[in-house]
């Protein structure tokens, strides 16, 4: 059982091949290839593992350039310092070791999936190392466990051991505990900062994107520290370490192997497949871009590309050049995409000058248009789930949102999905105006109407108005191909009928219609086009957001000249300037956390975490959830009760339809609901709980959570929000689905409580150095603690549940801060 | 003369051993009017020529001053004098090349002025010679572009525009500059972009480059193919299609605020007058300067960018938000020109002010048309007037801009001006709604329908502006746009048009076919008809269309006898009048089964006076029992094309641009001591 799944103890390197786990995630696309570093055609260099001391091997300074972290080297070290913990803590026989091992493992396995048993028992066995041991190489330990025990270990070994084996998890994994791990190296000693760096060293030469999140949260977590301490500490230095791009792609050092790379050459500036080695670059740059100097500044700079500087390019870098004025010379690996941000975050600050959304919503417009001239490039959204380049910024779908002083915005962003954004190539600028007809008649939705429907009433009509066919978007692609002749279109394919000519016509039979059907039909029409809130400048994100997602990705494809690609993709950010955004990201953490632990307790709690994206202790940007409005403005718009709301977007209470958006609606409370108690999430207004298309709650703004409420008011003393109006669309607080609701609490809670360890961890590594008003005071951990009740019996949980339920229905509280909120911010 | 003696005496260190009371370079000039070749006595004749400060009015006198006889004898020396100041303008040093430019403008000049009737090529021929005046222009043409692209000075660069501005302009009508076609040929329509789209060279040229092109454009546009235009026409290049349309928009922009400025100045009132009487008291002659000149060359570039080139479109809508113009560098020191364009450069107004909105070249397009189209009495005025439409029915037809100005996403407040009437009240700028571009458009439509009907009536502008509001409501039906507009005051300015064109209708038929514009109008309201739950935003939309045809009744019926009458008439109109009662036949039929029932309603109640809702109420309950004719075609138009129709307003309008610009580039010229210093001092 225990030689399957360990490679760690397998001595012989000739193994790696075969079923190490770091293996096949490290060497990501393409594993066969000699640039990867875990290959066995290129000897791990740096020093011999065998004389010198374990911990030594794997740390590298910043400017060693002999050491390659690879699989191989940290399998290595993990032995010997797994080694070193056998020799250190049993002085004895390795035999001896391995029979209680093998007991243990066994009890393990009479208890699956009690992993909390296991550890709990380490904890008090005198041979602890030992168990230790079995513990780390047994299949239960996962990165939730390791990074577990990087944080309470005092053993330099055992942290030493848990740095190497993050090198055998996959990377998705360690991934999420990204902001703990570089919390844990920014405020914790010396030790633990070693045993992470080489991992962390080793993804960011993998990686633009890794680098770049570290540098990030690397900057935001540091911040809290005093000035003079955060200058010259380990964070800082990291940070500016990855910065300066030294953390070049191990590939880069394959040029000693000259006859390595050779091969692949062709195939890199080929057809944009992607290459191999992430440090190849994909392009060749013209001449004129080479000159162009690589200062910061310039990198935005588009080269002007007109005819007379063109013509001293070759063919195919001219038409290329435009797109990549993000990246300009090798050295700036990370540099298009930290422009890319920084021109975001800009255009927010300068936003934020101005007094009305009126404003803001026209100079965001107009600054995204300027930020369309430099794109395409090697820019991507960090919060999306695959690989793409940003392509264009539909400018004027994006809005400003809801915000007294600061001026968060959400954009659109159109992509194209690619392989891999750091080897294939950007795609090349197609003109705005290259989309013509954007609205051409055959592509509109007939309002309801079928096209027989309106030749019934207009039969003998004749149908001019494929008049425009020739400029249709299937020609886009044609286009690509520059046709001189162009501007000739905009002279007529048009039948040139007069006015004149038309109306004299008198020998056709003529055609009647009831002015009856003209103002039926009109009445219809405007009746069947789907619910829409009416625009408001003071409220600009309203009908942005009440769009359907479906819907406004099809109107944004059909008007943008990219839409034609098929890996074209619409992605929404939003960007917050002047936020900070690491406690969201605790709670996204958190609540993806709790998401997981209902998911494999299969309690059909629904929530929707997020995704979060901390740039810098005062920036970020945010996921947005689709197809979502707040309640606020649900409610300001519709001028509806939440249940009437119901009622008219779902039908009545007997459909089919009705009856799963109420389900869905109590999934969601009962999951929020808990979220709120476990987290203590305040401040929970209207306007900070969106509802979905689907019947579906979220709760958005964590910007208060455990020790911290706004304004220390002693508002929002309930656990949670439950207002008449959420028990309205329950059907009442007698009805089942109500008490459905309480069920769900329940068992959410008691699924919780078995994991609870899995959610207390996330929250108290970040605590670790933190200024962040939610770990004000000192009782944080202890209330999260005694929120989970260990100690009560599931019959004394529901009796806690219903307590809580109660409490908040009855709360005046909730009712008073509606209230405040009200009168305060116009919230309704 | 006087003043020429004044700078003869600065320049004296140079030329101590000559006669005090002549400049030297006078006397050098004097010797190329000799027979003689000037270098035979002086080999270094030439060299040191172009050492000298160019006088100009002597130059251009003296070429003035040579009659038909004489010019046969200098020919060789003239020839050559061309010849040199080209060569010149390869030197390095730079006073040579700002000298030969110099003298080069005043050799165009001087021998266009004095040949206005002579062919183009006897000109050609005196400047250059038959023989080589292909090779001169191919390098003079050559020298200029590497001048105008290089990395010289800016002075220089301006320099040279001027030139070519002057060359261009050097005839009345431009088609006639036969010089002009070694231009065609050695193009430099790349070096104008690239002016364009270099952020600090179209702060300092781009006025210059972009009036340069569209007077180019314009050479021989109907006879021959023109590169310029092949090659306007293709330009995808975003950054230069966007300096083109940022040195238009700056242009308009700074004629909008100046018109406003004076606009106030005038305005009534104690704080005004104080105002204008301190104001009065400083700047006598500012108030002159102010005298707001349309500025017919911009337009023009204007024009020629969006119909040539399909790609201008996307600039109209592009937006200027400050950042933009902050980065424009300031112009090195240089004086300021005299003529009223060179502020708009470098305004130093321009907005770091959180108050100013965000603007785009078509906003600004649509006020600046408001402004000009408020008065169409003058002459320049009139055309202005008449070519913002017709660039308004370009944008109207193409579907890029017809959806962005629908794109209910870009919401805009624009400050429309609006005509002093006596009878309403000058609207408080404020309140302006923010809504979709489109609705600036048709309320600029409804206020030019409404505030222009006089005796001398601007039938033409009147065509055009049904025109593009027909293009629109094609466009809406077609996309099935329900644009909130308040149709109902489009529907009143048209029917009080009509009611105009009833009332004086013998002097406007002396004049016009008034039948074609009345065709139009009833078209409209057509469309609306039988195409209005398309596009209608509501149902009441509806409903109140019929309302207003209904208490308007006595202007249809009115224009049904009207043209009835001269229909059945034999007569020029009969055809074009027949066409109109044609069109009339469902606004008559709605008039004809609305009325009875309205006044049996009355009869019924008992009301005398039926209000609003009370008519609203007949309307709706009584659709049912009418039954409309289908009208073939209504959302059909005829697109814009520019020739036949306006080649002889075009004509007539470079023309005007081209005295207009002439004017202003000699006055710019002669006054280059501040640049020489600017190269005595560097070098």
């Amino acid at each position: 059982m225990m030689e399957d799944t360990d490679p760690d103890l397998s001595p012989s390197p000739s193994d790696q091949n075969s079923s190490s786990p770091s293996l096949s995630v490290c060497s990501s696309p393409s594993l066969s290839l000699p640039s990867t570093p875990s290959s066995s055609s290129c000897p791990a260099p740096g020093p011999a593992p065998s004389g010198t001391p374990p911990l030594g091997v794997i740390s590298e300074g910043p400017g060693e350039l002999s050491l390659v972290i690879d699989a191989e080297v940290a399998q290595r070290a993990c032995q010997e310092v797994l080694q070193k913990v056998r020799g250190g803590g049993q002085p004895a026989l390795s035999v001896t070791i391995v029979k209680p091992a093998q007991i243990q493992i066994r009890e393990v396995e009479d208890d699956p999936g009690s992993v909390k048993s296991a550890r709990r028992r380490q904890r008090h066995n005198p041979s602890k190392q030992s168990w230790l041991l079995r513990l780390f190489e047994s299949k239960l330990f996962d990165v939730s466990m390791a990074i577990s025990y990087l944080h309470n270990s005092k053993e330099p070994g055992v942290q030493a051991y848990i740095g190497n084996r993050l090198f055998s998890f996959p990377h998705d994994d360690v991934d999420f505990y990204l902001p703990q791990l570089l919390n844990m190296y920014i405020h914790m000693d010396e030790d633990v900062g070693d045993a992470i760096k080489p991992y962390v060293v080793h993804r960011c030469r993998q990686s633009i994107s890794f680098s770049l999140q570290c540098a990030w949260l690397l900057g935001a977590y540091s911040s809290d520290m005093h000035i003079s301490t955060q200058r010259h500490s380990r964070g800082t230095k990291l940070r500016k370490l990855i910065l300066s791009d030294e953390l070049k792609p191990a590939g880069a050092r394959a040029r000693r192997d000259p006859l390595a790379l050779t091969p692949f050459c062709p195939a890199v500036s080929g057809s944009g497949e992607h290459g191999l080695s992430p440090s190849k670059r994909t392009h060749q740059r013209s001449k004129s871009d080479a000159t162009v100097s690589i200062s910061l500044s310039s990198n935005l700079k588009r080269t002007a590309s007109n005819p007379k500087v063109e013509s001293s390019q070759d063919e195919d870098s001219s038409s290329s050049s435009d797109s990549l004025e993000f990246e300009t010379g090798p050295p700036v690996r990370l540099a298009p995409q930290r422009e890319f941000i920084k021109s975001l975050m800009g255009i927010g600050k300068r936003l934020a000058t101005l007094p009305t959304k009126e404003q803001k919503t026209q100079r965001l417009i107009s600054e995204l248009s300027l930020l369309n001239h430099k794109l395409p490039a090697r820019v991507w959204l960090p919060t999306a789930a695959f690989d793409h380049h940003v392509v264009r910024v539909p400018h004027t779908q994006a809005v400003v949102l809801n915000s007294k002083d600061k001026a968060p915005y959400l954009i659109y962003v159109e992509v194209l999905e690619c392989e891999n954004f750091e080897t294939s190539s950007v795609p090349i600028r197609i003109p705005e105006n290259r989309i013509r007809s954007t609205r051409s008649v055959e592509n509109l939705p007939d309002c309801g109407m079928t096209a027989e429907q309106r030749a019934g009433s207009f039969s003998t009509v004749p149908n001019y108005d494929n008049d425009d066919e020739a400029w249709s978007v299937d020609d886009i692609g044609e286009l690509q191909v520059e046709l001189p002749e162009l501007h000739t279109n905009s002279c007529d394919n048009i039948s040139q009928f007069s006015v004149d000519s038309i109306t004299s016509l008198e020998s056709k039979e003529p055609v009647f219609i009831a002015a009856g059907d003209i103002r039926r039909r009109l009445s219809e029409q405007l009746a069947q086009t789907p619910t829409t809130f009416k625009r408001d400048p003071e409220d600009p994100s309203a009908v942005a957001l009440k769009e359907p997602w479906e819907e406004k990705v099809r109107r944004i494809r059909e008007g943008s000249p990219y839409g034609h690609l098929p890996n074209w993709r619409l992605l929404s950010v939003i960007v917050k300037c002047g936020d900070d955004l690491r406690q969201e990201l605790l709670a996204f953490q958190v609540l993806q956390q709790l998401q997981s632990i209902w998911e494999q307790e299969r309690v059909p709690l629904w929530i929707k975490p997020y995704k979060i994206l901390v740039l810098s202790a005062d920036s970020g940007m945010i996921e947005p959830v689709v197809n979502a409005v707040s309640l606020h403005q649900v409610k300001k718009h519709s001028q509806l009760s939440l249940l009437d709301y119901f009622l008219q977007e779902h039908g009545s209470p007997t459909t089919e339809a009705f009856l799963s958006a109420q389900r869905n609606f109590v999934q969601s409370c009962a999951g929020y609901s808990l979220i709120c108690y476990l987290l203590q999430v305040k401040d929970r207004h209207n306007g900070n709980i969106l509802l979905d298309a689907e019947g579906h709650i979220i709760h958005i703004d964590f910007g208060f959570i455990l020790s911290s409420s706004p304004k220390n008011l002693g508002f929002e003393t309930s656990a949670f929000k439950l207002t008449t109006e959420f028990v309205d669309v329950m059907g009442g607080p007698d009805g089942d689905m109500f008490n459905y609701y309480k069920m769900l609490m329940l068992q959410g809670l008691i699924a919780a409580r078995k994991h609870m360890d899995r959610v207390l961890q996330i929250v108290e590594i970040m605590q670790q150095g933190s200024q962040l008003p939610c770990f004000h005071g000192s009782s944080t951990m202890r209330g999260l603690k005694e929120r989970f009740h260990m100690s009560l019996t599931e019959e004394q949980l529901q009796l806690l549940v219903d307590q809580l339920v109660d409490g908040s229905m009855r709360s005046l509280t909730t009712k008073l801060y509606d209230g405040f909120q009200y009168l305060t911010n116009g919230i309704m | 003369m006087s003043q020429v003696e004044k700078r003869a005496g600065l320049l004296r260190r140079t030329s101590s051993s000559k006669k005090p009371l002549k400049e030297k370079v006078v006397l050098m000039y004097d010797e190329i009017f000799a027979k003689e070749d000037p270098a035979k006595n002086n080999p270094r004749f030439w060299d040191e020529l172009f050492l000298m400060k160019v006088n100009l009015e002597y130059l251009e006198s003296k070429l003035e001053s040579v009659d038909g006889e004489e010019v046969q004898r200098i020919q060789d020396n003239i020839n050559s004098l061309f010849h040199h100041c080209v060569q010149a303008l390869g030197e390095e040093h730079q006073i040579k090349v700002v000298n030969a430019l110099q003298t080069l403008c005043a050799l165009f000049r001087g021998v266009h002025q004095k040949n206005k009737s002579a062919s183009g090529f006897d000109i050609i021929n005196m400047l250059m010679g038959f023989d080589k005046a292909e090779q001169r222009m191919k390098d003079l043409m050559e020298r200029l572009d590497s001048l105008l692209c290089g990395d010289g000075s800016e002075s220089l660069k301006s320099l040279c525009l001027k030139l070519l501005l002057c060359l261009v302009t050097v005839t009345d009508n431009i088609s006639q500059n036969t010089i002009l076609e070694y231009v065609m040929i050695n193009s430099i329509f790349e070096a104008i972009l690239q002016i364009l789209s270099d952020v600090s060279s179209r702060g300092q040229h781009g006025y210059d480059a972009v009036v340069l092109l569209a007077l180019l454009v314009n050479y021989r546009k109907y006879e021959s193919v023109n590169p310029y235009i092949v090659k306007l026409s293709i330009v995808d290049d975003e950054p230069t299609l966007d300096g083109m349309g940022m040195v238009v928009h700056q242009a308009l922009t700074e004629y909008n605020r100046q018109y406003k400025d004076k606009e106030e100045e005038n305005q009534g009132g104690f704080f005004s007058t104080l105002t204008s009487m301190v104001g009065s008291m400083f700047i006598a002659d500012a108030d002159e300067k102010l005298s707001v000149q349309t500025n017919e060359a911009i337009l023009l570039a204007l024009y020629e960018a969006v119909h040539l080139n399909r790609n201008f479109i996307t600039v109209l809508a592009q937006s200027h938000p400050e950042i933009d113009i902050a980065t424009t560098p300031t112009p090195p020191t240089r004086p300021h020109p005299q003529h009223h364009l060179a502020p708009l450069m470098n305004n130093p107004e321009l907005p770091l002010d959180p108050n100013l909105q965000t603007s785009n070249l078509l906003i600004t397009f649509l006020k600046y048309a408001s402004i000009v189209m408020q008065d169409t009495k003058d002459e320049h005025r009139l055309n202005s007037a008449r070519l913002c439409l017709i660039i308004l029915t370009c944008i109207a037809e193409d579907q890029y801009a017809d959806a962005f100005l629908h794109d209910d996403n870009m919401n805009f407040r624009v400050n429309l001006h609006r005509m002093p009437m006596r009878h309403r009240k000058k609207a408080v700028d404020k309140n302006i709604p923010s809504r979709p571009l489109v609705c600036a458009v048709l309320d600029l439509m409804v206020e030019f329908i409404v505030t222009h009907m006089m005796k001398d009536f601007p039938m033409d502008l009147y065509l055009r502006c049904v025109q593009i509001i027909h293009k629109l409501l094609c466009y809406q039906k077609k996309c099935r746009i329900r644009l909130h507009y308040t149709w109902r005051e489009l529907w009143s300015a048209l029917i009080n048009l009509l009611k105009f064109l009833l009332s004086n209708e013998t002097t406007l038929l002396a004049k016009h076919n008034i039948f074609h514009l009345a065709l139009l109008v009833v078209n409209l309201f057509n469309m609306f008809i039988t195409y209005g739950d398309t596009f209608l935003p509501t149902s009441n939309s509806y409903d109140e269309l019929y309302y207003e045809i209904v208490r308007m009744h006595q202007v249809f019926d009115n224009l049904y006898c009207m043209v009835l009458r001269v229909s059945t008439n034999t007569g020029q109109w009969k055809e074009a009048a027949s066409k109109v009662t044609h069109a009339l036949v469902n606004v008559r039929a709605i008039i004809n089964h609305f009325n009875p029932k309205i006044e049996s309603y009355a009869a019924v109640n008992h009301i005398s006076q039926l209000s609003e809702e009370q008519v609203l109420e007949v309307v709706r309950s009584n659709y049912d029992t009418l039954t409309l004719k289908l009208q073939d075609g209504l959302d059909q138009f005829e697109r814009y094309s520019e020739q036949p129709k306006e080649a002889a307003f075009f004509k007539e309008l470079v023309r005007s641009i081209s005295l207009n610009v002439r004017k202003n580039v000699s006055l710019n010229t002669l006054s280059q001591d501040v640049l020489l210093k600017e190269f005595s001092t560097i070098s």
